[in-house]
């Protein structure tokens, strides 16, 4: 009588402990490697708008300050989409029968909203507060990256839980001073960790981690 | 005291056993069985983890074409309007977010209001966007163009006209003391010369009118001012949350609850127990019929005793001295505690009571010296003064006479709130052309030919007249939302101003009243302060005639049954409710959901009767009665309350709603059936037949007793300082497994406090937090399995007899305890500790284990058992708070002290580098409570208020001895009895 099992039956069923062992570690791993990646996040996913607006010419080469158009930054949790009228405040004068600006206008002049796709979206769950962040150092490019190269706006950061918390628990070397919170390509001309906790204590910055912080 | 079915009936346990454990709690709405249940949660848990997987979808921003100046999105703006509930407005703030109204709040700067809201004006904000409001003008039932209201109704107006100078025309309003809806009456007067004005409310105030009348020769409003008053007596007056003007008497009389010298002391008569009653340092429960007998002999006892100037005049009417009895004691004890107190002392009527009562009263008020010190008069708000159900007996008479041709109606409802003796609602079918102006398509609605969808008070401009006649001008916050129509409209029509709107109309009203170059600038400081200045009445200073008064008494005689008690013939008193007032809010789920303060029932009314009395007539709770009066019935179900007076039922109005309102209808039962217009407050005669039926009640708190434990505690202010460290052991430190947590680092240590004192479990507190943090409603069914969703609750305990009990209120929420025993046993930290020492719930996180709210023993967590927010109709979506989260199913809830409102508030302080002041930081059961009972903020400042409060003496901790430290303190409610009646 030949044997029940013959000699590969040992590998085989080692192969398939292993396997069987590893399988969930796999799966838990790639669900959470793929939650942090831009698949998920939507980190530099190009987004189409119904008007072509372009950053880089807005902001590099006409210097329009950020808070121009996004105007309550400072003072709302929202920095604010522009309403179309402030469009309309230079477009009236500056290529005012561009064909490309023909639906902001179509849309000005019946009081229709514009509708731009959103490109930072944070879980309806999480009560961010731009001003905050704008009044205590926080720059625009810190989290939304170089806009002023932006043909169309992106999604820099991954806007993950991890990734607020490492700023909130270690925020020194993400402050600049509040007068160059709009500055695109401000470096400190100094060391970025003293600067920081210059900053710190001179905006009196306390981050906090608790959980009503952010979710309410 | 345990609940009135433990106590009347042998099945009590079982009962009790159900409660606890309801059949088929395990069951969802439409019935799913355990099993099904079981084998979808098994296919969803395991495709769950893959429904995270796609990505959220893509999301659109609409940003404003143009935006309005002031306002930022993502900040909220608050505007000044008021509300009026009957004749007086109360002064309220409403907050608007991008331009969705979402919250009222009261107006600091408004004399009845002093930054408190009440529950009407709170909840209106969901009758805002009730989807079942009327929506079309309709004529029979089709739907018309208001254009063509207005052409057809102009035919017929200059038919009219021709005929007879419109003696046809008459109109049924609102009593009202809006100055241009005066101004365009008068111009209808002169347009139409024999047209006539009706005013018709069905909890109206012509007692207190005719009482004045009847004192002074002319009707009058009385002011009282509890803040001057040592010793207040209340005859039927439920001042503190019905009458009038009550949020400013709550601060006033709270004012004056703290213990030491300055405390006031409060006696109340009353049949049914009241909110008021329950505050009263002793109570004396008459049947209503009664109340004047007891007038009569406390002024025969101030005459005859305490021999007040005054009053000899009119010591030749009054009958025998008191005798014997406890009630004699408790007359003389008052009368001698009246005497006392010259021109610090008030008495109260209620509007329930008859006007003699009322000329009592001011009489007394009078002889005690109390006018211009308690007690101010001055001419009535309302245009009329008559505007109860003699009023509509008129108009009634008038048009079975077929005298009325069109008749206006902007009144509420009156074809279900007439007595129905009048059977209005068949007279108003008899009616050629009735116009009617309602929120709903209601019980008028069905039987009027032209009916058109009224504006709601946040849609439209309009003004109005507080309890003291200082003028609001009510603004809009939002355009129509079903096509509504403002009053102003409507009743411009008629004088051929069909072109102008409700902001022109009334503008224009007051343009030509203030002639001044700068009526811009003011009109503008108007709106935004909530009131014109200087428009209060002038003080009357009237005079007793006391002539007219002997007369009165000597023709009143006593009236007291001479029967004992228990073969008396029952007696049926008609309140106003608290939940619904006349039936105009019965459409307003927060209200119906909201327990009541006294019987704690939600969703229904019932026939309410004494113990003694239910007993003696062999009924148990929620038995079904049919309820005979005059020949006319109507069933209902029986409940007891302690305290009640015997051989008394009080039937509570507004219920059993027959419209189309899908809220009310099938709701309680209709109390207007037996009212009778000759005796619409109180009538004898009642007779009860049980049906052998039982109506499942929702009743939220059913137990009676606190079992012993100390949970809402009092005392009197003797007993209390002869022993002060009575409370040392419930509270300062415990033992504890626990490490200490060291909470000095953290910025701040937020904390609450509420003195019991003060709070009169009014529960404008809990519609504050509702609203404030988008509660859902459950309806009555899954209130009856106790899955109400309310984070703040009110608990009521009797102690004492069951026939006088004594009566405490407590507003019980999430404690936040330091050492919080819901944080230990959740198997995924959804609730944790945050270093100011807030428990917060971490939605997200939350996998429905409800382990905490079996760990909590103060039950104060709120589980989501069904998607209850799924369904909300589309507009009520608008009334959300953007600040706080809606909740699903399967997620825990409880209060969090407001956090959103902490959060906002020190991002605001941080930003301009400020601390956070003492006050600044409201949360929003604080900010609505009329008492001030509640305290919010951080025990780190020393001296702010609630580190006072938590450092006061009569300071205690909740359940103490269970070591949870929790950061609500509570502070003992202190009586003070007269020792006289001790």
């Amino acid at each position: 009588m030949s044997a029940l099992f013959p000699p590969a039956a040992n590998t085989i069923v080692r192969v398939a402990a292993l396997v069987l062992l590893a399988a969930p570690i796999i799966a838990v791993g790639t669900l959470y490697a793929y939650a942090n990646s831009p698949l998920y996040t939507g980190q530099h996913d190009q987004i189409e708008q119904v008007i072509q607006f372009d950053h880089r010419h807005h902001v590099r080469d006409d210097g329009i300050d950020c808070r121009y158009c996004h105007s309550s930054v400072e003072r709302s949790p929202y920095a604010g989409i522009p309403p179309t009228e402030v469009c309309m405040n230079c477009h009236a004068q500056v290529w005012n029968k561009s064909p490309l600006l023909d639906e902001v206008r179509a849309r000005y002049f019946t009081d229709r909203a514009i509708a731009w796709n959103r490109v930072h979206r944070l879980p309806q769950f999480v009560y961010f507060n731009h001003s905050i962040h704008v009044n205590k150092g926080v720059g625009c490019v810190t989290c939304h990256g170089r806009v002023d190269r932006m043909a169309m706006a992106e999604q820099v950061a991954p806007l993950t839980m991890g990734w607020c918390l490492d700023c909130h628990r270690n925020p020194a070397k993400h402050l600049r001073p509040v007068d160059l919170i709009t500055e695109m390509s401000w470096e400190p001309a100094v060391n970025r960790d003293q600067l920081g906790k210059e900053l710190m204590e001179k905006y009196d910055v306390h981050t906090r981690t608790n959980c009503t912080t952010c979710h309410r | 005291m345990k609940s009135p079915s433990d106590r009347v009936d042998e099945a009590g346990v079982d009962r009790a056993v159900e409660r606890e454990f309801p059949m088929g709690a395990a069951e969802t709405a439409d019935g799913m069985d355990r099993r099904t249940f079981v084998q979808l949660l098994g296919t969803s848990l395991a495709l769950s983890g893959l429904a995270g997987c796609p990505r959220a979808p893509p999301e659109k921003i609409l940003p404003y074409t143009r935006q309005p100046p002031d306002l930022t999105p993502g900040n909220p703006l608050h505007y000044a309007t008021a509300f009026a509930t009957g004749a007086y407005a109360t002064g309220v703030l409403a907050t608007s977010w991008e331009g969705r109204p979402t919250k009222i709040e009261g107006n600091p700067l408004h004399p009845s209001s002093r930054g408190a809201a009440g529950l009407f004006e709170q909840a209106s904000i969901l009758q805002l966007y009730d989807p079942q409001r009327a929506r079309l003008v309709k004529y029979k039932g089709v739907a018309r163009a208001w254009k063509s209201f207005l052409a057809e109704t102009r035919q017929r107006l200059d038919y009219l006209l021709e005929a007879n100078r419109a003696a046809g025309l008459r109109f049924l309003l609102d009593p009202s003391g809006s100055p241009t809806v005066e101004d365009l009456r008068r111009r209808i007067a002169a347009a139409f010369p024999n047209a006539r004005f009706h005013a018709y409310e069905a909890l109206d105030r012509d007692n207190a009118y005719q009482g004045a009348r009847l004192a002074f020769g002319r009707p009058l409003e009385t002011l009282n001012e509890f803040e001057n008053a040592d010793v207040i007596l209340s005859l039927d007056a439920d001042f503190l949350q019905c009458v009038g003007p009550h949020l400013r008497h709550s601060r006033q009389f709270a004012a004056r609850r703290a213990p030491g010298p300055a405390m006031n002391r409060l006696y109340a008569v009353e049949s049914m127990l009241s909110v008021t009653g329950t505050m009263a340092d002793h109570r004396l429960r008459l049947r209503s019929s009664e109340i004047q007998s007891f007038a009569l002999e406390l002024l025969s006892e101030l005459v005859g005793k305490h021999r007040l100037g005054a009053l000899a005049a009119i010591a030749s009417a009054l009958g025998q001295p008191l005798d014997a009895g406890p009630r004699a004691a408790w007359v003389r004890a008052v009368a001698a505690d009246l005497a006392r107190h010259p021109g610090r002392s008030s008495l109260v009527v209620g509007p329930r009571q008859p006007a003699l009562v009322h000329a009592i009263g001011h009489a007394i008020n009078s002889a005690l010296g109390n006018f211009e010190q308690t007690v101010r008069f001055t001419r009535p708000v309302p245009l009329e003064a008559e505007a109860g159900s003699a009023a509509l007996a008129a108009l009634a008479a008038e048009i079975r006479d077929g005298r009325v041709d069109t008749l206006v109606i902007t009144s509420r409802n009156p074809a279900y709130t007439a007595p129905a003796n009048l059977e209005f609602p068949s007279l108003l079918s008899s009616i050629p052309n009735v116009i009617y102006h309602g929120w709903y398509e209601d019980e008028t609605w069905a039987r009027s030919a032209w009916t058109i969808p009224a504006a709601h008070p946040l849609e439209t401009w309009s003004d109005a007249r507080a309890h003291d006649g200082t003028i609001s001008i009510a603004q809009p916050l939002i355009a129509p939302l079903f096509n509504g129509i403002p009053e102003l409209e409507l009743l411009a029509s008629f004088v051929g101003e069909v072109d102008k709107n409700a902001y022109q109309i009334l503008r224009e009203s007051w343009q030509k009243k203030t002639p001044a170059a700068d009526f811009e600038q003011r009109w503008e400081r108007w709106l935004a302060d909530g009131l014109v200045p200087g428009t209060a009445f002038s003080p009357e200073r009237p005079s007793v005639r006391w002539d007219a008064l002997n007369a009165a008494i000597r023709g009143a005689g006593k009236q007291d049954d001479a029967a004992p008690p228990g073969q008396r013939p029952l007696e049926v008193n008609f309140v106003g409710d608290y939940k619904v007032y006349d039936g105009r809010f019965a459409n307003n789920a927060w209200l119906q959901e909201l327990p009541d303060p006294i019987t704690k029932l939600a969703w229904d009314n019932a026939a309410l009767l004494s113990p003694a009395t239910a007993q003696r007539l062999g009924l148990g709770q929620g038995e079904v009665v049919t309820l005979e009066l005059r020949g006319r019935r109507v069933d209902a179900p029986v409940f007891m309350v302690p305290g009640h007076a015997d051989d008394a039922v009080t039937l509570p109005l507004g219920y059993g709603r027959s419209g189309m309102e899908g809220v009310a209808r099938g709701m309680g039962f209709n109390a207007y059936l037996l009212r009778h217009a000759s005796a619409p407050w109180f009538d004898s005669g009642l007779t009860i037949t049980s049906r052998g039926k039982h109506h499942p009640l929702a009743v939220t708190h059913d137990h009676w007793s606190m079992e012993g434990r100390p949970l809402a505690l009092q005392s009197t202010l003797a007993e209390f300082q002869k022993n002060p460290g009575a409370l040392d052991e419930l509270r300062g430190p415990t033992e504890t497994f626990h490490r200490p947590v060291d909470y000095d680092q953290a910025p701040h240590r937020w904390a609450m406090a509420i003195d019991l004192s003060r709070c009169t479990g009014c529960s404008a507190c809990v519609v504050a937090c509702q609203s404030e943090n988008n509660i859902p409603v459950v309806g009555r069914e899954q209130v009856r399995r106790s899955r109400e969703m309310h984070w703040l609750r009110i608990d009521r305990y009797f102690s004492g007899p069951i026939e006088e009990p004594s009566v405490i209120t407590q507003p019980v929420a999430c404690v936040h305890c330091e050492l919080a025993p819901c944080e230990y046993v959740c198997p995924v930290n959804a609730t944790v500790h945050s270093d100011e020492g807030l428990n917060e719930m971490v939605y997200n996180r939350c996998v429905g284990t409800r382990y905490c709210s079996n760990n909590c023993p103060y039950k104060v967590r709120r589980f989501n058992y069904l998607h209850y927010t799924q369904d909300k109709p589309a507009p009520e979506k608008l009334m959300m708070n953007p600040d706080v989260t809606v909740r699903a199913r399967g997620v825990m809830e409880k209060c969090t002290y407001c956090v959103q409102r902490i959060e906002r508030v020190r991002i605001q302080s941080r930003i301009e580098n400020r601390p956070i002041r003492d006050g600044e930081l409201q949360t929003a059961c604080q900010q609505a409570c009329p008492a001030e009972a509640i305290t919010f903020g951080s025990l780190h400042d020393q001296s702010s208020r609630v580190s006072r409060l938590h450092r006061d003496p009569r300071r205690y901790d909740l359940l103490h001895d269970l070591g949870t430290r929790p950061r609500t303190a509570y502070l003992v409610r202190i009586k003070n009895p007269n020792p006289e009646l001790a």
